[in-house]
C-alpha cells in the first residue's frame, strides 16, 4: 500500500493529530511567540491555547532563573538549524513546576528564514524525582556512615578503596580524596600489608571466609606510620560488583584506659599487700618482743650468776651468753625494721583532685566486689579541690572502706552505698556510708586495731592499714552508726598544700 | 666481789603484764643484786603502793599494758605526789613513746630487749638521783643545756630533732638526701656537743629543751 500524507486527507487532520497525541507540542515563531499550543500543552500548563497564543514563551512559561538560558538556546536553535535537545522547567498556571525534556526542530520558509520552531516535549518531572530520591537516599546513607563513630571503608574485589568515611579520615589521617582507588593495604602495617592481596584472591577463589562476618583484633596503620590496635569487622555485598565493607574501631584509647585502670589496680593490690604485711609485722613485733626480752634477760641473769660463781671456763660461757643477747637484740631489730618498713614508708605526696581519686578508687572497688543490687549514690562537693596526698595510699583507704561497706550490706534488705566529699574549714572530708547492720558492738573500740574483723574470711588489717595511712597524712579516720541504720566511715585530710614528705609519728 | 655480804643496789618495782618478761627480767635484776618486786599491772602496783618501802627504789614499767598503762601510771604517781623515779620500757624503736614518757617525768627509758649493762646503768642512774629531778635542779642546769644546744649547727639541729624521734641514721639520711655515714658523723658531734652518753640522755635533753616533739 502506498504511503499517503496526512495532509492528503485534509489540513484539519494534522491539527487533530497534534491535539490527540499526549506529547506537548508547541509551534513558536522565530521571536519566541507561541503560534500553536496543543491540547497536551494545555493539560500540562493549565493555560488554554487562546491564553497562550501571541505571547512569548519566556514571558510566562519559563521559570525566572532559566529565562536567560532558554533565550540563548532558542537563538542558537534558530541560527544553526539543528534539532536541539534541551531540558528545562515550565511553570504551570497554578505555579507548579514541570521538568520537560525538549526536542526542537527549526522550520524554514523557501527563503530560508525561520518560519517556526517545532517544540515537542517529554514530561520527565516524575522520572527525575525518582532519580533524585535515589541520590538523596545515597546521601542519607553517606551521612549515616559519616556519623558512625567507627571508621567505615568500602573496597571492591581488587582491594581498591571505594569510600572512606569521615571517622576513617580521622582515624587513619588520610583525606577520602587521597585514598579513593588506592589499595586498602596502605591502611595496614606489615605483614598484613604484603599479604592482603593474597587474602582477597584466596577468598575470591575459595569463598573461604577468614575474616568476613566476625570481629577480629588487628593492627592498623595511620598515615603517620603509627600502628594501633583496632577491631575490624568485614561484611560483603554485591552492588554490580563485589563490595567489602570494613568497620574499623580504634582500640588504642580504650586499651590505654584499661591499662591505666589495671595499673592502678595492681598498685593498689601491691600497696595492700605491703600494708597488710606491715600491720602483721607490727603485731608480731609486739608479741614476739616480749619473749625475746624474757630470753635476753634470762641470759643476762645466767651471765651474772656465772660471774659470781667464778668457775673454770665461766668467762667463756659469759662471752657466749653475751653473743646470745646480741643475737636476740638482732632478732628484735629485724622485726622492728619489718614494721618500720611500712610504718615509715615514704609517702609520695603530690597535689591530687580528691573527687577524681575517690571516683577512680570507687570504680575499682565496685568492679572487684560482688556489688550486684547495690545502689551507689554520689555526693561529691565541687569545692573540695586538690589536696597534697599519696594517691595510691588514699585510694587504698577508699577501696578498703567501700569494700567493707558493700560486704556489710550483703544481707541487708536495702543496699545503698553513699560516697561523699565535703570541704570543711581546714580539711577535706570523705565519707562512705552503707545501709548494713551498723558497727559490731564488741568491736567498736578496737575497730582500727590489727587482727580485728567481723568478717569470716577477713584477717582484720584493712581498717588498721587505713588508719596508719590516714595518720601518715596527718588526718583522722572514724566510724559511727547512722540513725537511719547502717554506718558511716569518715576520714579527713588537711586542706593545706603541704607537699613535704610525711613520716608516721 | 664479796658474795657473803650482799648490799642491795636498790629496790626495783617491776611492772609488766607478760609473765615470761616478769620472770626473765626479775631473774636478771635479782642476779644483779636489786631487791625486786614484781607487779602484773599498774593497778596492782598502785593498790599496793602504800605498803611499799619506797626508799632507794625505782619503778621499771612497761609502757604498753592493758588497764593502767605505763604513761598513766606515771601521771597517777605525779598527781599523788609520790616521788619515785620511773623508767619506762618500750618496744624496740618506739622512741616517740619514750619521748612522751619522759615528758611526763620518766627519768629514763629502756628499749626491750636490753643487755645487763643497759638495764643496770639506767637503774643505777635513777637510784643515784634519790628523788626525781625537781624543777629547780632542772632549771639551774638548763642554762648550760641551752648553751650547748645553741652550739649545734643548723644541720646538726635538724639531725638532732630526727634522732630524738627515734629515726635511724638510714632514715635520716633518706630524709635529708645525704649519706648515712655523714649522719653518723653528725650524730657523734651532737652527742659530744650535748655531752650526752646515750640516746636516752639525748632524749631527756630534748624533753627539757622542748624540741623534737613527735606529736607536732
Amino acid at each position: 500500500m502506498d504511503k499517503i500524507s496526512f495532509s492528503d486527507i485534509g489540513e484539519h487532520v494534522v491539527d487533530e493529530i497534534i491535539d490527540t497525541v499526549e506529547t506537548p507540542i508547541a509551534l513558536l515563531g522565530g521571536d519566541g511567540v507561541i503560534l500553536r499550543f496543543n491540547r497536551a500543552c494545555e493539560m500540562l500548563t493549565g493555560f488554554s491555547q487562546s491564553e497562550a497564543l501571541g505571547r512569548k514563551v519566556w514571558d510566562f512559561l519559563i521559570i525566572e532563573e532559566e529565562i536567560e538560558a532558554v533565550r540563548q538556546v532558542f537563538a542558537m536553535t534558530c541560527a544553526k538549524d539543528l534539532p536541539t535537545h534541551y531540558t528545562n522547567y515550565w511553570k504551570t498556571k497554578s505555579g507548579k513546576r514541570r521538568l520537560l525534556s525538549w526536542s526542537n526542530k527549526t522550520l524554514r520558509d523557501d527563503s530560508g528564514a525561520v518560519a517556526a520552531v517545532l517544540a515537542t516535549a517529554l514530561d520527565i518531572t516524575e522520572l527525575r524525582s525518582a532519580e533524585s530520591d535515589l541520590t538523596e537516599s545515597q546521601a542519607f546513607l553517606r551521612s549515616i556512615v559519616d556519623a558512625s563513630p567507627v571508621a567505615v571503608v568500602t573496597i571492591n574485589d581488587r582491594a581498591q578503596i571505594l569510600s572512606f568515611s569521615r571517622q576513617a579520615e580521622t582515624t587513619f589521617g588520610y583525606r577520602e580524596t587521597h585514598v579513593l582507588g588506592k589499595n586498602v593495604k596502605i591502611l595496614m602495617p606489615e605483614p598484613d600489608r604484603a599479604r592482603h592481596d593474597d587474602y582477597i584472591d584466596r577468598f575470591l577463589e575459595t569463598g573461604e571466609k577468614r575474616i568476613i562476618g566476625r570481629a577480629r583484633r588487628v593492627k592498623a596503620m595511620r598515615s603517620t606510620g603509627e600502628v594501633f590496635p583496632a577491631l575490624l569487622h568485614v561484611t560483603e555485598f554485591t552492588d554490580g560488583e563485589r563490595v567489602f565493607v570494613g568497620f574499623v574501631e580504634d582500640l588504642s584509647e580504650k586499651e590505654e584506659t584499661e591499662r591505666r585502670l589495671s595499673d592502678t589496680q595492681f598498685q593498689l593490690q601491691h600497696a595492700g599487700r605491703v600494708g597488710a604485711m606491715g600491720e602483721i609485722a607490727t603485731s608480731i613485733a609486739h608479741e614476739l618482743n616480749q619473749p625475746l626480752t624474757a630470753a635476753a634477760s634470762l641470759a643476762g641473769a645466767v651471765s651474772l650468776t656465772l660471774k659470781k660463781a667464778q668457775c673454770d671456763r665461766c668467762d667463756d660461757a659469759i662471752i657466749l651468753l653475751d653473743d646470745v643477747v646480741s643475737e636476740i637484740k638482732r632478732a628484735s631489730e629485724i622485726i622492728h625494721q619489718m614494721r618500720e618498713f611500712v610504718r615509715k614508708r615514704k609517702t609520695t605526696k603530690s597535689l591530687h583532685d580528691v573527687n577524681k581519686i575517690v571516683e577512680d578508687a570507687a570504680a575499682l572497688a565496685i568492679i572487684g566486689a560482688d556489688a550486684d543490687g547495690v545502689e551507689v549514690k554520689w555526693d561529691l562537693s565541687e569545692d573540695v579541690g586538690k589536696v597534697s596526698l599519696d594517691r595510691i595510699q588514699i585510694q587504698q583507704v577508699v577501696t578498703n572502706l567501700i569494700r567493707n561497706a558493700i560486704d556489710a550490706m550483703h544481707e541487708a534488705p536495702q543496699r545503698i552505698l553513699t560516697i561523699s566529699t565535703r570541704k570543711r574549714a581546714r580539711e577535706i572530708e570523705v565519707s562512705i556510708a552503707d545501709t548494713g547492720p551498723g558497727l559490731n558492738k564488741d568491736l567498736k573500740k578496737t575497730l582500727f586495731e590489727p587482727f580485728v574483723s567481723s568478717k569470716k574470711e577477713g584477717i582484720g588489717v584493712g581498717l588498721s592499714i587505713s588508719k596508719t595511712i590516714i595518720d601518715a597524712h596527718q588526718g583522722e579516720i572514724d566510724a559511727a552508726d547512722l540513725e537511719s541504720g547502717g554506718c558511716v566511715f569518715t576520714f579527713n585530710l588537711p586542706a593545706g598544700n603541704d607537699e613535704s614528705v610525711g613520716d608516721n609519728p | 666481789m664479796n658474795r657473803s655480804a650482799i648490799i642491795p643496789r636498790g629496790a626495783v618495782f617491776l611492772v609488766d603484764d607478760d609473765v615470761s618478761v616478769q620472770r626473765g627480767v626479775a631473774a636478771l635484776l635479782r642476779a644483779a643484786d636489786y631487791e625486786t618486786t614484781v607487779f602484773k599491772s599498774g593497778d596492782e602496783f598502785l593498790a599496793k603502793l602504800s605498803e611499799l618501802d619506797r626508799q632507794n627504789a625505782v619503778v621499771l614499767v612497761d609502757v604498753c599494758m592493758p588497764g593502767i598503762q605505763g604513761l598513766e601510771l606515771q601521771e597517777r604517781l605525779n598527781a599523788d605526789g609520790v616521788r619515785l623515779p620511773v623508767i619506762v620500757m618500750t618496744a624496740h624503736g618506739d622512741i616517740p613513746m619514750a619521748v612522751r614518757a619522759m615528758r611526763n617525768g620518766a627519768v629514763d627509758f629502756l628499749q626491750k630487749p636490753f643487755t645487763v649493762d643497759e638495764v643496770t646503768g639506767a637503774l643505777d642512774r635513777a637510784l643515784s638521783m634519790q628523788t626525781p629531778p625537781s624543777r629547780q635542779i632542772e632549771s639551774s642546769a638548763n642554762g648550760d643545756l641551752h648553751a650547748r644546744y645553741e652550739s649545734l649547727t643548723p644541720r646538726e639541729n635538724e639531725v638532732f630533732r630526727q634522732i630524738v624521734q627515734g629515726d635511724t641514721n638510714k632514715e635520716i639520711a633518706r630524709l635529708f638526701d645525704i649519706s648515712p655515714r655523714t649522719i653518723e658523723v653528725h650524730r657523734q658531734r651532737i652527742m659530744t656537743k650535748m655531752k650526752a652518753d646515750s640516746l636516752a640522755d639525748l632524749v631527756r635533753m630534748a624533753v627539757a629543751l622542748d624540741v623534737g616533739d613527735s606529736q607536732a
